[in-house]
């Protein structure tokens, strides 16, 4: 049943895969941009131009990039999608996928570490809050949750920077936190990659040192991460909370003689299953959208590479940077999908 | 969000239960009422109201009134603030004309912009843009969403399948594209920031037009003759909006975010520019050496004017549920 309920949800993703990398494709190639000029410079001679032109095949129809991408019908020595390759960055050189590979784990440690500290945080703040609406605490967190939510996040990072690694340091003498200026210290051993995160990497190889220092560089990035996101997390789960404290099987289970607490458990466990809904969404907005905080804290993550190769008009790496961010936004979702079957007796595939 | 039924002025009411007459004019002035009972009672609202106004207020007149001009230097490099003790006095001799210049309320960045008169001219550009953006993302998305949700075929399959798929992409890399590619100036910001918003209010508008569509007010408007697009048009739509306006209100403050984010990572509007994510970006290098007011003063501006719109949309939200 639920191999029938994947199969069929993998199968529609991989038509909206095809879906999102045509309308990049053809999207990116609609707008005025000029990539050669880019490349060669305003003041190339014309032969400049056209040699440059015909080393990143651009000089091809526009069906004939189409299947140079896909790599079926392909006339380029580069092989495409078919292939399992995005192609070569036109600014480097080196083959998309690898970048990617390079810098995609910075994002997805960054953020899976801020969701699931905002998720710790949030479900029993909210829980809290709905089981005495109306008091105080009930409305701060409510009020919390609408400021938190409507914050820009790059801003709240740098005051953190600011107040946590300069004005400590000039007030007490010791910065709190490090220079916002990468994920270690330089002057450390980075660990082996394994799984790409670092944190976890250090862990696992015992290297304690390198395990301190890289939590240490992460804490004021995932801090303002949790920060913003929390926010609106709480507000979701306390709403469905009180709604679902308000429900039939609640009343039924009070009636039964159940403790509060056994109650409450009963409620969180439907009310967590939007929530879960809410992280994944917030999961493939952060995918793209936590470039600011990856700059001001020097990360080098998916979303500089991602804004490096927007302003160089380097199109296979966006096309690239797009789909592999659509990938894991769909497997995230797909995830989230399950967990809820198991959180929720009443849904069904 | 249940259908337009609470909507005491909305003329299915009329139709169903009343009939027109003196009542639609009770009505009408209830719905007033309220939002001003709204505003006096509730604290977060008035707050919500009062930053908006501002904000739109200093879009029309912020560069006007600004001391100094927002884009020229003024020759004092990397001032900092007077401190806040002191601005009564400077304020005294300000109104009483007892300075030859005036004072740099907020300081001044490192190529001697007045940061106080930045800060005050920037809503010019960023309400400018999330206004527009909303705007245009308001009307293309309540346009096919009520086409959509009205006619069935294969034009609309494809025009729902369109927009799924429009939200399936990263917003933030997707605005970045667009901007960065159309080139970077604020009527390309406006369309990109429109484009990416639009699918929420197609799906808005939809949902609420198939909950109208069957009612009784649809087929006597059919009845008597209309043609099918005066009744999508003219009956349903007006049925159907109440949703994407309240939703208008969250996403003006979205868009300020992401204007402001934009011109942060530097794929934005142009400095020098008065535009509060690259004053923000420009004060960033600075920070880190202690010279914190020249991205602490628009942040501020963006933190609460976001946070006005925010409680703003909530508050209508409430109200119309």
């Amino acid at each position: 049943m639920i191999l029938r309920f994947i199969i069929r949800r993998v199968l529609i993703a991989i038509v909206q895969l095809v879906g999102i990398s045509l309308v990049v494709f053809f999207l990116i190639r609609l707008l005025p941009a000029d990539p050669v000029a880019r490349l060669v410079g305003m003041n190339a001679t014309p032969e400049a131009y056209a040699q440059a032109e015909a080393s990143i095949g651009l000089d091809r129809s526009v069906m004939q990039q189409l299947g140079n991408y896909l790599g079926v019908f392909s006339d380029s020595k580069v092989p495409g999608i078919a292939q399992g390759s995005l192609g070569d960055s036109w600014t480097t050189g080196s083959p998309v996928i690898e970048e990617i590979g390079r810098f995609l784990p910075v994002t997805l440690e960054l953020i899976t570490y801020s969701l699931l500290i905002s998720f710790l945080i949030a479900v029993p703040t909210a829980m809290a809050s709905a089981t005495r609406p109306g008091g105080f605490g009930d409305k701060a967190t409510f009020v919390w949750g609408l400021f938190a939510g409507s914050q820009p996040e790059f801003w709240w990072g740098l005051m953190f920077v600011f107040f946590f690694f300069f004005w400590t340091f000039d007030t007490f003498g010791v910065s709190l936190a490090p220079a916002p200026l990468g994920r270690m210290n330089p002057l450390l051993y980075e660990p082996n990659v394994i799984t790409g995160f670092i944190v976890i990497d250090a862990l696992i190889q015992g290297q304690f040192k390198a395990f301190v220092d890289a939590a240490w560089h992460l804490m004021l990035p995932v801090g303002t991460l949790v920060f913003v996101v929390s926010g609106p997390i709480i507000k979701m789960v306390r709403q469905n909370m009180v709604r679902v404290l308000r429900s039939d099987y609640i009343l039924y289970a009070r009636s039964c003689g159940h403790s509060d607490r056994a109650v409450a458990m009963y409620a969180l466990r439907a009310a967590m299953a939007p929530a879960m809904t809410l992280i994944g969404i917030f999961y493939g907005f952060l995918l793209g959208g936590a470039v600011p905080i990856e700059l001001i804290f020097a990360l080098g993550g998916l979303g500089e590479y991602s804004i490096r190769s927007i302003l160089n008009f380097d199109y296979p790496a966006i096309q690239g940077t797009v789909l592999i961010i659509a990938i894991v936004s769909l497997l995230i979702y797909l995830t989230i999908d399950i967990l809820h079957a198991f959180l929720d007796p009443r849904i069904t595939f | 969000m249940t259908s337009g039924t609470t909507g005491a002025e909305t003329p299915q009411n009329i139709d169903q239960h009343t009939g027109p007459g003196p009542n639609v004019d009770i009505a009408k002035k209830r719905r007033q009422i309220d939002l001003v009972k709204k505003f006096r009672e509730e604290k977060l609202f008035a707050f919500g109201v009062i930053v908006v106004a501002l904000s739109i207020f200093l879009a029309f007149f912020g560069p006007v009134i600004a001391p100094y001009d927002p884009t020229l230097a003024t020759g004092d490099v990397s001032f900092a603030p007077p401190s806040l003790l002191k601005w009564p006095t400077l304020f005294w001799q300000t109104i009483t004309g007892q300075l030859d210049q005036p004072p740099h309320w907020f300081g001044t960045d490192n190529s001697g912009l007045d940061i106080f008169s930045r800060t005050i001219a920037a809503p010019r550009t960023d309400m400018t843009i999330a206004l527009l953006a909303a705007l245009v993302s308001l009307v293309a998305g309540t346009v096919l969403g009520l086409v959509a949700g009205f006619y069935k075929n294969w034009a609309t399959e494809v025009l729902m399948r369109t927009s799924d798929l429009m939200q399936a992409f990263p917003v933030f890399i997707t605005a970045m594209i667009l901007v960065a590619l159309a080139g970077r100036n604020t009527s390309n910001i406006i369309l990109a920031l429109g484009l990416v918003y639009t699918p929420i209010f197609v799906r808005l508008t939809r949902a609420e037009v198939l909950g109208q569509k069957t009612r009784g007010y649809v087929t006597a408007a059919r009845a008597v003759g209309n043609r099918e697009w005066v009744v999508a048009f003219r009956h349903v739509l007006p049925n159907s909006v109440v949703p994407s306006l309240i939703q208008t209100s969250t996403t003006i403050g979205f868009a300020i975010l992401l204007t402001a984010g934009l011109s942060f990572v530097g794929a934005g509007v142009r400095p020098p520019t008065p535009e509060w994510g690259s004053m923000i970006a420009l004060g960033s290098q600075q920070i880190i050496l202690g010279e914190w007011w020249q991205s602490v003063f628009p942040g501020i501006a963006i933190s609460l004017t976001v946070f006005g719109f925010a409680t703003v949309g909530h508050g209508l939200e409430e109200e119309y549920r």
